[in-house]
């Protein structure tokens, strides 16, 4: 019993996290058609301006992490002006984009290497001490990561929902062409859509790296994860992306403690590849057919 | 065909060249360098005809290449098999993994593809750098199957020194133009064959060229698989010529080092792969040499990006497209070709 709590604690910490990641790449898929590689490296930038914020400008906490969500959606607002708007009209774009945001994202980890340097250093955005249940030590911060996360993504899909740029979002989603003709701003569109991706990187980077320790590469695997969650939902599934993201999370701590962290993004892929052989279009996702 | 000789007297001629550069007096840091510029142009004529022809998006290329050095290292460590024999064997290794990669992906499109390759060549370095198990000792060190972060040495190499002595480092040249120049020769043939027409039937019409029969799926297997043979080769040559293998092979600024060449050369452009990485090589050595060190990761990673917004075609797209018009201006030109070579 309390191996499974323990498991459970665990796997719903992981789970929000990656959720709060992967909504950010799916939204960014579905609107764009468009795969950031620069993700993981808007993960790492929101990490260090907490770090900054609280370290070297003593800022207090939530003030702090306002300060990296806001940086986050910055930078993904500078992915859109500098490469994006150049490109999306092009036909080769999702291959091109690819490799575009690749190259940023060497760039600025190789930056942020430059500014900060390589040693790993301690994430001060952490609550200290916790709670029992049962025999299980829950620390606070668990709790803080699992209740941002959740209201960030409540917030965000009443955004989606019920505002004008929600259904600007969504429409732009649903049919690029059909939008444009309706007079949605398609470009606006999407500079807001990168913007708010980066900002839940941004995010989910601050929660991330209170949990482990902060270096320039700390993005890449949750990125990769976020990317495999994204594949089992189905590209632009944000609904799906989120039970998959808790799935992947519980299925990765009872893994980590059952057969060491090690085997944990290998046992995940062979699961994915299994999943795309069966349905090649994501577990969540719908079959499209595309006309010739 | 015009393209077919234009391509064998420029390839003969290159190549011709590149022989005859040992009988000159060439300092040994450019032969070296040069060796190091054969196995990545290797790498990235394969990885072309995947991507840039027939239009596969695979970041596998380099765990294909890694599957092929270790393999070597491996032979040569744990068999005392000599690396002779040991590269065509590779070669077939890297075939039987690029095979089930290939069969994983190829029934996705796209940006999935992308992904599951990206990600198995992470998981390759995972699990290589976390391998601390021990499966032997010597004396009281402790010994593991890939030796995680230090990678796998001391396992011979091809003997050029005991055939050339103190000029060893031509025989490591000599046997990577070689490879080169079959891995380069395969990719034209590739591109000029029936196999070709299938790729450019498939990427100009896919509806029609499905309905008359021509199968997407083997086709594209097809190419991954052999492809996946001159990749291992060209691993196993890394592997043989340098003498230590790591999971540095499979780190990200290495696999964006090797896209960079394809992109900045032209990808699909069967000069490409040649132009880009010998352009990114010279790049790279001033880089490295000037104050500029700190920052060339920075430089890649700027100058992939700039190209593919300004110049998405590369320098040999450019390079056709300048010729192209510089042919219609001239009134008694050759007749065009219809249609794109």
């Amino acid at each position: 019993m309390e191996i499974f709590i323990q498991i459970v604690v665990s796997g719903l910490t992981l789970g929000a996290m990656y959720a709060v990641g992967t909504i950010g790449l799916s939204l960014v898929w579905g609107a764009l058609r468009m795969l950031n590689m620069a993700h993981g490296v808007l993960i790492a930038i929101g990490g260090y301006f907490s770090y900054q914020a609280i370290t070297h400008w003593g800022l207090p906490m939530p003030v702090a992490l306002l300060v990296a969500m806001a940086a986050g959606a910055a930078m993904g607002a500078l992915v859109y002006h500098c490469a994006a708007r150049f490109m999306f009209r092009n036909e080769a774009f999702e291959n091109n984009i690819f490799i575009v945001t690749f190259g940023l994202a060497i760039a600025l980890e190789n930056g942020i290497l430059k500014v900060f340097g390589g040693y790993p250093l301690a994430q001060p955005f952490a609550l200290q001490g916790g709670f029992r249940i049962m025999d299980v030590w829950v620390p606070w911060q668990n709790v803080l990561i699992v209740v941002v996360s959740v209201a960030v993504m409540t917030l965000m899909a009443l955004f989606l929902a019920k505002t004008r740029g929600g259904r600007a979002i969504r429409a732009t989603a649903q049919n690029r062409d059909a939008a444009l003709l309706m007079g949605v701003p398609i470009g606006r569109v999407f500079a807001q859509v990168l913007a708010i991706a980066g900002l839940l990187a941004a995010l989910s980077g601050v929660l991330l790296s209170s949990i482990t320790t902060l270096s320039p590469q700390v993005g890449f695997d949750p990125m990769l994860k976020a990317f495999i969650i994204c594949v089992i939902a189905g590209l632009g599934n944000v609904l799906g992306a989120l039970y998959a993201a808790f799935m992947m999370g519980l299925f990765e701590a009872g893994v980590q403690f059952f057969l060491g962290v090690r085997y944990a993004l290998p046992l995940m892929l062979l699961i994915v590849i299994a999943a795309l052989i069966w349905r090649p279009y994501g577990v969540f996702g719908k079959r499209q057919v595309t006309r010739l | 065909m015009t393209g077919w000789r234009r391509d064998l007297a420029i390839g003969l001629a290159v190549l011709a060249a590149l022989a005859a550069v040992p009988a000159f007096d060439v300092q040994r840091f450019w032969i070296t360098t040069m060796t190091v510029l054969f196995i990545w142009a290797t790498v990235v004529s394969q990885w072309n005809l995947v991507f840039g022809v027939a239009g596969i998006f695979s970041l596998a290329q380099m765990a294909i290449f890694a599957v092929g050095g270790y393999t070597t290292a491996m032979m040569g460590l744990y068999l005392d098999w000599s690396l002779w024999l040991a590269l065509p064997v590779s070669g077939l290794l890297a075939v039987a993994f690029g095979s089930i990669v290939g069969l994983a992906c190829l029934r996705l499109t796209g940006a999935y593809v992308a992904l599951l390759t990206l990600a198995i060549a992470y998981i390759l370095f995972l699990l290589i750098v976390t391998d601390t198990e021990c499966i032997y000792y010597e004396g009281t060190v402790c010994r593991s199957l890939t030796e995680g972060w230090k990678g796998l040495g001391r396992y011979g190499d091809y003997g050029f020194r005991d055939w050339f002595g103190r000029d060893f480092h031509l025989g490591n040249y000599g046997l990577t133009l070689a490879i080169l120049a079959l891995a380069t020769a395969f990719a034209f043939l590739i591109i000029r064959s029936p196999m070709g027409l299938a790729f450019r039937a498939l990427r100009d019409n896919p509806g029609y060229a499905m309905s008359r029969g021509v199968s997407r799926f083997k086709y594209q297997l097809l190419v991954f698989v052999f492809s996946a043979f001159f990749t291992g080769l060209a691993g196993s040559a890394y592997a043989g010529v340098f003498r230590v293998i790591g999971p540095n092979v499979l780190q990200l600024s290495l696999l964006l080092f090797l896209l960079s060449m394809m992109v900045v050369g032209g990808l699909g452009r069967p000069w490409g792969p040649l132009i880009g990485a010998t352009l990114l090589m010279l790049v790279d050595e001033t880089l490295k040499e000037e104050f500029l060190a700190d920052y060339r990761n920075i430089g890649l990673g700027l100058i992939l990006a700039a190209v593919v917004v300004l110049l998405p075609q590369g320098i040999a797209g450019g390079i056709d497209n300048l010729a192209r018009r510089l042919a219609i201006r001239r009134p008694d030109g050759p007749p065009r070709r219809k249609g794109p070579a």
